[in-house]
């Protein structure tokens, strides 16, 4: 059964600019995401790749582009290279009044890949908010970790 | 089917002592928490109540407290005619030190089939978490108003 879905809000003192820079720029990416970039050109049916900023074979998560509209939303398939668990992250944000909000959703998820991506997505847009706000990533989200995906 | 209730978590480089002041302290949640007070001895068995703009929004019973370290409280809401009929959920903040950074969970649970209130939280306790956050590392809070979260019944 692959019905469940994980929705993460957080607001950020930026702009929508800035925060779909974050998420496709390598330079930015890499600090909050365990070094890792997100690499596509993010045209809808384009392929996508979650890969390793140093090692361009070391690709931790793949899919396809569904949607993309920036800076308001971006809808992704994602997968694990070899699994066959397919699963959907939209990515919606929205200005509110002088911020911004970003809305992670996460669906078709079956209970393995939730449980794992439950406890990778908090400390990920942790560590942008920081990035956006302070100018400094959360330490621990700068270098690999064992990551949830 | 999942049971109703509200996890979030985030890390906020900041000490356990300073969240848990941000937590338990009207001079710091007036400043992230559309200029509420938290009112509270903090014992275990004493109420607690949320004031804004001199109205009692929310009430409730200290549950546990173990600073910096856990802190739990019934939660009852007072004003949305809907809301305040529900009984009381519960509220739990976990603080665990991670390296220079504290990873805060909270729990908003106990929550009725149905529950109206549980809806509005969940659109709520976003806003005022990342607030908290940036206030403890940029030292601004946010300036979210609350019209804009899209609770029903709030304008």
């Amino acid at each position: 059964m692959s019905e469940s879905e994980f929705v993460y809000v957080i607001y950020i003192q930026s702009t929508p600019e800035k925060i779909w820079q974050a998420l496709i720029d390598p330079e930015m990416t890499k600090e909050f995401w365990g070094r890792y970039r997100n690499r596509s050109d993010w045209k809808p049916g384009s392929e996508w790749r979650h890969q390793n900023y140093d090692d361009d074979k070391d690709v931790a998560v793949a899919g396809t582009v569904v949607e993309s509209d920036p800076p308001r939303r971006l809808v992704l398939t994602w997968a694990r290279p070899d699994d066959a668990d397919v699963s959907r992250v939209a990515f919606d944000i929205d200005e509110v009044m002088g911020s911004a909000r970003l809305t992670v959703t996460h669906s078709e998820l079956s209970a393995a890949m939730l449980q794992r991506i439950s406890a990778g997505w908090p400390p990920v847009l942790s560590s942008l908010k920081s990035l956006l706000e302070t100018g400094a990533s959360l330490p621990m989200t700068r270098r690999q970790w064992k990551k949830a995906g | 089917m999942s049971k109703p209730e509200f996890v979030y978590v985030t890390y906020i480089e900041t000490t356990p002592e300073k969240l848990w002041e941000a937590l338990t302290s009207s001079e710091f949640t007036r400043r992230y928490w559309w200029d509420t007070s938290i009112v509270s001895d903090w014992k275990v068995g004493s109420s607690f109540k949320l004031v804004t703009n001199g109205i009692d929004t929310d009430d409730g019973e200290v549950l546990e407290v173990d600073p910096p370290r856990r802190l739990s409280y019934t939660f009852h809401h007072l004003v949305d005619e809907r809301a305040k009929q529900e009984r009381p959920s519960r509220v739990t903040f976990v603080l665990e030190p991670a390296g220079k950074l504290v990873k805060l969970t909270l729990t908003h649970e106990d929550f009725g089939p149905g529950s109206v209130l549980l809806d509005g939280i969940s659109k709520g306790w976003p806003a005022i978490l990342s607030s908290l956050k940036s206030m403890l590392e940029s030292g601004t809070a946010l300036a979210i108003p609350l019209s804009s979260l899209g609770i029903e019944g709030v304008s």
